[in-house]
């Protein structure tokens, strides 16, 4: 997939009386107006405006203005300001208008690290919760680094990387949550991002930080302008282009990371502030560095106003940082079609790994019985109150009651999502597409939780229809949002990642509001063969095989859409027919696994992999050997995740995750 | 623990023990004594609900399993839970081969859980115990779910005597309190910048209504009682402030060096009591605990203040 440039967002939506200056300036008084109201609220401005320095000690509204309102006025202009400029710095380097300060993973391991030193180090926090997060936020950009240290920090494989770092962080963080709910639910809130304070040690904190990111990032200002030039031209520039990459994003990192570690995760400022800023018009890096983070500091303060305006009616508090989040989805959505992608061009790069295979026929015989040897212990081998237990394969009722339904249902999902991952790779080129990258799982997800909370104690098939409801619903934004292009993989891709970051916006809003039901909804979004019964598990065991067999038909469009549009329709395929055919099939299977396992898993994308590495080159094949693959890891993924802390269960799709992601980057390391 | 008492340490410091109030927590810790029975008996009932858990044993009847019993042990804490007691797993989504391995007699959930019943029913009778989210009135839902229990497990004349001997210690307890004691925030540390503050529909809120004490938070709640608001919101209330623990790490330092917090009005005139951990969902020994420990708070701060 060739990253979307800087340079290809179109200009034509600028108007010339906006420009990014009046822009701010509107922003600014709109800022302006919203304090005001919020302020009158409680204080008139002349008292509150004193209360800034020297608050009354007997008025509790001059010292809730002085340690409350004013700091968060400010932490919110110095935040936003940060993650714009971040934001700016990352797609500059990245050459890809979609970065963002999280795209490194930055938040996701500041995240992981404060989880885990809760738990298991607690004494770690006194040194400051700063420290803490920036050293995680700093190691999982590392990982970042190191994945992509062999590509040269490719652009392109730097975003990978860090939405593989960003997906595996994530599961685990979510592992951790399953099971010390109680202990982690105040920094639930910090993951939803909020900018509630009482006292200026914040703002103290950040500013001097942020001042000397800004400083350093004038100082780059013009090696930096190089990269908007090709590797080759910058490199004949004489310029060490892995060290400027390196030491700008590192930059980009530390100013994330002290914002994120002050507030909390904020999505969506450091991506929108920099892409409405070009839109209007601002091209230079240097302005586009001054009225982004400018206009960062007024978009993130303008919401939180809004927000302190209107939330106080309700029971439970709305985090800034996951109403940018969903709020940046749109956003998102209305973007992708701006940015101009180039078109049909050959896409080899990556989908070549591994020799194609004389002999095909051994190989499959042996996932088969690899497949059949996992069927036969996770039905036979368990764990009890009495320890290990091994029970003969004669028909027993425990075997029939509860380890059949999930083998079957682990190994149906299993099956969907690596004929899903094996179609999206091949139609797009890609070799990191998966089906849960369009989005189609996450609007499941959406939907099944939106059920879960408000009509609580909902039966199995009330949530599957609402489900598959969702799944359609987001198929028809994909369709819609894609049909004028033709369905340009990247642009499809794109709006998966949309979709998503919604989901992601709507699972930290819950989670902060600490509902205990909370837990019943990560069980849920975990995936887990836990709730299928037999008949439900030969009904997707069922449909597996039929979808997998309907995408049979499909295998001549599979064997020559990789080969990029026009050579595909000069040998004779209708692209764009044959792209809404296999999306919609797409669909289907991965909404029909999303209800069964959830909508975090690799195995859509690892298993089409697996089978590519493993020499299956040829459409049917790679589709009959992922399927098989797909299959065998699941059914492992399920049994060891029942198995791991027993009595606990670790859902499949979590076990898959962490199964899949630890391959993926040893995979992509090696790319 | 530690962070907690440190918090209340001045009180301590200051209280000067005078009989009366000696007498006020024997009391107490007498009618609390009485309400443990002597000797609990096995049973072959679960339960994935830590509430309903606390009320079993505290009818004399022990849980064959229940599910997450660490954290149970950690959240929860008293009554204690035997050793025989079997860990089910996680409480979303407890171990089924496991359950159906222990073969019981009855399954006891919450509506909470309702979306397991289809499966759980398979193993054994699954009955429900509303008492949160399915009613405005928790109290009364205790009430009942308690008596429900008591059916259930053949102890009707336990239960009898559980919600009498609650009563009771309510009714003692309010004799007891000071005169016009001030309106209570009762809250919960998430983080330096957050409680959760309990009002309408909370257990907590049901013991305050019962000793005559106002709760200063008559702001929304959700169906569990609570409120999440940042500490600002608390601000312009004029409140004594009810800390129940525990405080998550570094919150205890952190706000020693809060503006904010400092020049709070309740902290300001030392109006602040820190109990000991409550589990904010649970039935009516938690309700009772949250009685003692709450008038034990209070009686100590008048002493104080009557130095």
């Amino acid at each position: 997939m060739s990253a979307p440039r800087m340079s290809d967002i179109a200009s034509r939506s600028t108007r010339p009386w906006l420009t990014p200056a009046w822009a701010c300036v509107l922003m600014g008084l709109l800022t302006l107006v919203l304090a005001w109201w919020v302020l009158n609220t409680h204080l008139d401005l002349s008292t509150a405006a004193g209360a800034l320095f020297a608050p009354a000690q007997d008025d509790i509204a001059q010292i809730v203005a002085h340690y409350s309102w004013w700091p968060r006025l400010g932490i919110s202009l110095l935040s936003g300001g940060g993650l714009a400029l971040a934001g700016v710095l990352m797609q500059q380097v990245l050459r890809n208008p979609l970065a963002a300060p999280t795209t490194l993973g930055v938040a996701s391991g500041a995240n992981l690290a404060l989880l885990a030193v809760t738990l298991m180090a607690p004494g770690l926090l006194a040194f400051g919760r700063e420290w803490v997060a920036l050293a995680g936020g700093g190691l999982a950009m590392g990982l970042v680094f190191l994945l992509a240290w062999r590509r040269g920090l490719t652009p392109m494989v730097v975003v990978l990387a860090g939405l593989v770092v960003n997906l595996y962080f994530g599961a685990l963080g979510t592992v951790l949550l399953l099971f010390h709910q109680e202990e982690l639910k105040g920094l639930m809130i910090w993951g939803a991002g909020s900018l509630a304070q009482n006292n200026w040690d914040g703002v103290m904190f950040l500013w001097p930080r942020l001042a000397l990111g800004f400083g350093l990032a004038l100082l780059l200002l013009k090696p930096l302008a190089i990269l908007e030039l090709d590797d080759a031209n910058a490199r004949s520039l004489g310029v060490s282009l892995k060290y400027l990459r390196l030491a700008s994003l590192a930059l980009a990192v530390f100013i994330t990371g002290c914002v994120v570690s002050v507030v909390g995760v904020i999505g969506f400022i450091g991506l929108a502030a920099p892409a409405i800023v070009r839109l209007l018009g601002a091209r230079q890096l240097l302005s586009r560095l001054i009225w982004s983070t400018l206009f960062g500091a007024l978009l993130l303060a303008a919401t939180d106003l809004m927000l302190q305006r209107f939330s106080g009616a309700l029971p439970t508090l709305i985090p800034t940082g996951a109403t940018t989040a969903a709020l940046g989805a749109p956003l998102l959505l209305w973007l992708i079609p701006r940015l101009r992608l180039k078109t049909g061009q050959p896409q080899s790069q990556g989908i070549a790994i591994g020799k194609r295979r004389a002999a095909i026929g051994p190989w499959l015989a042996g996932l088969g019985l690899a497949l059949v040897t996992a069927m036969v212990v996770a039905l036979c081998v368990g764990q009890s109150a009495e320890g290990w237990q091994w029970q003969l394969p004669f028909i027993q009722d425990s075997m029939i009651q509860w380890r059949l339904p999930r083998l079957l249902a682990a190994g149906g999902a299993g099956i969907m999502l690596a004929v899903a991952g094996t179609l999206i790779q091949r139609m797009t080129g890609n070799p990191m597409a998966s089906p849960e990258v369009l989005g189609i799982s996450s609007g499941t997800a959406i939907a099944l939780i939106l059920t879960l909370l408000l009509l609580p104690g909902a039966s199995q098939l009330t949530l599957i229809g609402l489900g598959t409801l969702g799944a359609l619903m987001t198929l028809a934004v994909l369709v819609a949002l894609n049909k004028r292009s033709g369905f340009l993989p990247e642009r499809l891709l794109l709006s998966g990642v949309a979709i998503t970051s919604l989901f992601d916006a709507l699972r930290s809003f819950i989670l902060a509001g600490g509902d205990p039901r909370g837990q019943q909804i990560i069980a849920w979004f975990s995936g887990s063969t836990y709730y299928v019964d037999l008949p439900t598990a030969l009904i997707v065991s069922a449909l597996a095989i039929v979808l997998a067999l309907a995408a049979r038909p499909f295998a001549r469009w599979l064997d020559l859409l990789p080969l990029g549009a026009t050579t595909a329709s000069a040998l004779g395929v209708a692209v764009l027919r044959s792209r809404l055919a296999l999306l919609v099939l797409v669909a289907l299977l991965t909404a029909s696994a999303t209800l069964v396992v959830g909508p975090l898993s690799f195995v859509g994308l690892l298993a089409p992999h697996m089978a590519r590495f493993a020499g299956f080159s040829r459409a049917r094949e790679h589709l009959l050997s992922a399927a098989l693959i797909g299959a065998l890891l699941m059914i492992v993924a399920d049994w060891l995740g029942r198995q791991l802390l027993f009595p606990s269960e670790v859902p499949a799709g979590l076990v898959a995750s962490l199964l899949g992601g630890a391959y993926f980057m040893w995979g992509l390391r090696r790319l | 623990m530690t962070a907690g008492s440190t918090l209340s340490a001045s009180f301590v410091a200051q209280a000067t023990f005078r009989t009366r109030t000696w007498g006020v927590l024997a009391a107490l810790l007498l009618l609390l004594a009485s309400t443990l029975p002597a000797r609990a008996a096995e049973s072959s009932i679960v339960t994935l609900d830590w509430t309903v858990a606390e009320t079993m044993l505290a009818l004399g009847v022990v849980p064959m399993g229940v599910a997450q019993l660490d954290a149970y042990r950690d959240w929860v804490g008293s009554p204690e839970m035997p050793a025989s007691v079997v860990d089910l797993g996680l409480r979303a989504q407890p171990n089924l081969e496991l359950l159906a391995d222990l073969d019981p007699s009855e399954i006891l959930i919450t509506p909470l859980f309702a979306s397991l019943e289809p499966r759980l029913s398979r193993i054994a009778p699954v009955t429900t115990l509303g008492i949160y989210a399915t009613s405005d009135d928790p109290w009364a839902s205790m009430l009942a779910a308690t008596r429900k229990l008591g059916r259930l497990t053949g102890r009707p004349e336990a239960a009898e005597r559980l919600i009498a001997s609650t009563e009771t210690q309510l009714a003692q307890a309010k004799k007891y309190l000071p005169e016009n004691s001030p309106a209570l925030l009762v809250v919960q540390f998430m983080d330096e910048r957050h409680v959760r503050v309990f009002g309408e529909r909370s257990l907590f809120q049901g013991v305050l209504s019962r000793l005559g004490l106002d709760n200063a938070w008559q702001g929304k709640t959700n169906a569990y009682g609570f409120s999440l608001v940042g500490l600002e919101d608390l601000a312009e209330l004029k409140a004594h402030l009810v800390v129940v623990e525990p405080l998550p790490t570094g919150v205890e330092e952190q706000l020693a060096e809060s503006g904010l917090w400092q020049n709070l009005d309740a902290v300001r005139r030392d109006q602040v009591s820190t109990l000991p951990s409550v589990w904010s969902f649970g039935g009516l020994p938690s309700a009772q605990r949250f009685t003692y420990l709450l008038v034990e708070a209070l009686t100590q701060n008048e002493r104080a203040e009557d130095v």
